[in-house]
């Protein structure tokens, strides 16, 4: 989709990107990222020719862009930035439509494409659509800089630190969107970004830059596991384990446990408990409870007075989380094993603190 | 008292202060030194009662704390005496002309300029407590001046020397302000149509920038008169060498360097603020621009142009009241416009003649002001007039 063939900028005596070749597949969202002043915001400029290339080429879809006429090249590409730059004298919806006006779109087209993008970015476009940027705070004014990137429908996406300027808080819900957003129209996504968390989250390729040159691009997990070289060694962080851990869902790692009903006989609590230490309560809907510590059998008349309840939604873990959640969560509460549910609190099976670290010791090999 | 209104206060006192001097000015002829005669002497103590109380009141509800009600009222008494001292002018002048021969002049003493000056400097004190009140608002700037014109039209003021000063050059005025208003708005609009290229031009040139805003800079500083002379001689020179160029009009004196040095003057604010409204749009807003594909052109007229306008305006306005004032001592140099009346009234030391030109450039301003001000306000797009709205 995206093809850069040894790319290079100079500016004067500096080279500000050096011999950079990189391919994007289609639907796939491609991460720049590096210390500032690395390239990486020059390389994502050059490639919608906001910044020309000194040598070397750039293909979209195919075509080689130098030969596309620059404002038709960009108006096919999708274009946001941090500062987000929304004009300031034109209302929400007046915003999303320049693109669109740019290429001729019929108004009642317009007026359609206005709402379905504000839905898009959970913002109610009744509410919104006349509103002007001033009157938006950080977190929307961003959220309508991205729907006005996306206002043509264009194949491709490029982003230079779109949740930059925004609270953590705010960044964290925005990334989550884009996620859900990107899993709905499959787009094709540069994006940069000096955040490496934000990069193992959003990204299924890293390219990581160091002054100009492209110094490693693979999936996170290859990243984290096995890095190129000393400089991504140290740029990616002694804590590189747990950062990996972020990007694997717990789903592979869900083993049945046993679980007993609430109203189960002291036979059957030891048929099911065997030689383990616990087992997981539920009631007979299947939703998890609490559970049974073995200690405390031998005395007990019932489930209901020998149950752990304990803070369920605390020590539960929903079945699309991570790794990494599962581990905070297990050295939170002091458990070796936590329950999984799945999102209407039904018992799946669990996750140990051993399979934990089979997975890291996998991941180091 | 933190909340009194001190310039509300400062107006009514100078009224107050305004009854003990000359009230009106009688004359023997145009010429002729004049007798002054007090406020009481004039309109009877009936008469300076009524002027005296009402300042009084101006007086006691400027020190009412800035409420908008007392604001409201301050204004409307203002205004009041603004009429009231006219109505009574001029009704004493035609009094005193039936008694006397008609030769006799009567011209409005320093005490009625003063309680004139005292009242509009209430108004605009009490204007500015009425943000929210439009129609209030609108009472206390126009009350005054709407009284004015209406005993002007009718007549009322006939008997006064600047009325009389008038009514024997009405031509010659109406001609004179024709002059004023084509030499003024015709530079300005000469002004902008240079100014504005070139402060487009000096924002996408940095050499071109620091050489224009020099020069610029530099006729600014010079007085009006001097910059007027200096023209003169290349002018007159330039007319001498092609005297094709003289069926034009071009001269050394008249119109020529008046329009010339009027136009160097309005480059400063128009260039300035064409140069400031360019730069100081958020550079992001371009770039995203440029990054969803406009071109340099559709940038330009979608998104320059309609967040600069208003600065350039601003630009335009201060050029254009500066313009108002320039072109008065333009006159000096044969170019014509009210000035014309207050060069007159020197040489021939009559100081109504002098008036009949002031006043009619004063109003000029306030009015090209307003009507400027206005312009850019409806220049201002909406979603840059202020926040949440």
């Amino acid at each position: 989709m995206i093809r850069l063939q040894r790319v290079t900028k100079r500016y004067g005596d500096t080279i500000a990107v050096n011999e950079l070749s990189l391919e994007v597949n289609q639907g796939e969202v491609c991460i720049l990222i590096g210390p500032s002043g690395c390239g990486k915001t020059t390389t994502l400029r050059m490639i919608n020719r906001l910044i020309e290339v000194t040598s070397g080429h750039i293909f979209v879809n195919g075509q080689e862009t130098s030969q596309i006429k620059p404002e038709k090249l960009r108006q096919s590409i999708g274009y946001a930035i941090q500062s987000v730059g929304l004009f300031p004298h034109l209302t929400v919806a007046a915003n999303i439509a320049v693109v669109p006006e740019l290429l001729h779109w019929e108004k009642d087209r317009i007026t359609r494409r206005i709402e379905e993008l504000l839905a898009l970015v959970n913002l109610n476009p009744r509410e919104y659509a006349g509103k002007y940027p001033s009157q938006l705070s950080g977190g929307e004014a961003q959220r309508i800089g991205v729907a006005r990137a996306l206002a043509a429908n264009p194949p491709i996406l490029l982003m230079d630190e779109p949740f930059g300027a925004v609270d953590p808080l705010t960044r964290q819900k925005l990334q989550s969107q884009f996620i859900s957003i990107q899993q709905k129209l499959k787009k094709t996504i540069i994006l940069v970004t000096h955040d490496l968390n934000e990069a193992i989250r959003l990204a299924d390729r890293i390219a990581i830059m160091e002054s100009g040159k492209l110094v490693q691009y693979d999936t996170p997990q290859v990243i984290l596991s096995r890095p190129a070289n000393k400089f991504v060694h140290d740029f990616v962080g002694t804590d590189r384990a747990l950062k990996r851990l972020s990007s694997i869902s717990i789903e592979g790692f869900v083993k049945p446990a046993p679980s007993v009903m609430i109203d189960a006989s002291n036979r059957e609590i030891a048929s099911v408990i065997g030689y383990r230490r616990y087992a997981w309560v539920v009631d007979k809907n299947g939703k998890l409870l609490g559970w049974l510590d073995r200690t405390n059998l031998n005395e007990a008349t019932s489930v209901r007075e020998t149950m752990v309840q304990g803070d369920i939604e605390e020590i539960a873990i929903p079945n699309n989380a991570t790794l990494h959640e599962a581990l905070a969560r297990m050295l939170g509460q002091g458990f070796k094993s936590i329950p999984v549910v799945d999102e209407k609190g039904k018992f799946i099976g669990e996750v140990t603190l051993s399979d934990v670290e089979a997975a890291t010791a996998e991941m180091e090999s | 008292m933190v909340t009194r209104d001190s310039v509300a206060t400062a107006g009514s006192a100078i009224g107050l202060v305004s009854l003990l001097f000359g009230w009106l000015t009688l004359k023997p002829n145009r010429l002729a030194a004049g007798t002054s005669l007090n406020l009481w002497e004039t309109t009877g103590w009936g008469g300076t009662a009524i002027i005296f109380s009402l300042w009084l009141i101006c007086f006691v509800l400027s020190l009412r704390g800035k409420e908008r009600r007392p604001a409201a009222a301050l204004s409307i008494t203002a205004n009041l005496i603004i009429i009231i001292i006219l109505i009574l002018a001029g009704l004493i002048a035609s009094q005193l002309r039936q008694e006397e021969t008609s030769l006799i002049r009567i011209s409005l003493g320093s005490g009625i300029w003063l309680s004139l000056a005292g009242a509009y400097m209430v108004i605009f004190a009490a204007r500015q407590r009425l943000p929210n009140w439009p129609v209030w608002r609108n009472l206390a700037s126009w009350t005054g001046l709407a009284g004015i014109g209406v005993l002007l039209i009718t007549g009322w003021l006939n008997d006064l020397s600047i009325l009389q000063e008038f009514a024997g050059r009405q031509e010659r005025f109406v001609q004179e302000l024709g002059q004023h208003i084509i030499l003024f708005s015709g530079s300005v609009t000469a002004g902008a149509l240079l100014g504005i290229p070139l402060g487009i031009w000096a924002v996408r040139s940095k050499r071109v920038a620091s050489p224009v805003f020099f020069i610029t800079s530099i006729t600014q500083t010079m007085p009006s008169l001097a910059l007027f002379g200096l023209l003169i001689a290349p002018l007159s020179a330039l007319s001498f060498a092609f005297p094709v160029l003289r069926e034009f009009g071009i001269r050394g004196v008249g119109a020529t360097p008046a329009i010339i040095a009027i136009i160097i003057y309005s480059l400063l604010p128009i260039v300035r603020n064409t140069f400031v409204s360019l730069t100081q749009i958020d550079p992001a807003v371009t770039d995203a621009g440029l990054g969803m594909g406009m071109s340099r052109f559709q940038l330009f007229r979608r998104v320059q142009v309609p967040l600069a306008a208003p600065l350039v305006l601003e630009g335009v306005r201060t050029a254009s009241v500066q313009a108002v004032g320039n072109t008065a001592v333009a006159a000096l140099i044969g170019a014509g416009g009210l000035g014309w009346f207050i060069f007159q009234g020197l040489g021939q030391a009559a100081a109504d003649l002098i008036i009949l030109g002031a006043i009619p450039i004063i109003t000029l301003a306030l009015v090209v002001d307003t009507l400027m001000r206005n312009i850019v306000r409806l220049s201002t797009p909406k979603g840059l007039a202020g926040g949440n709205q």
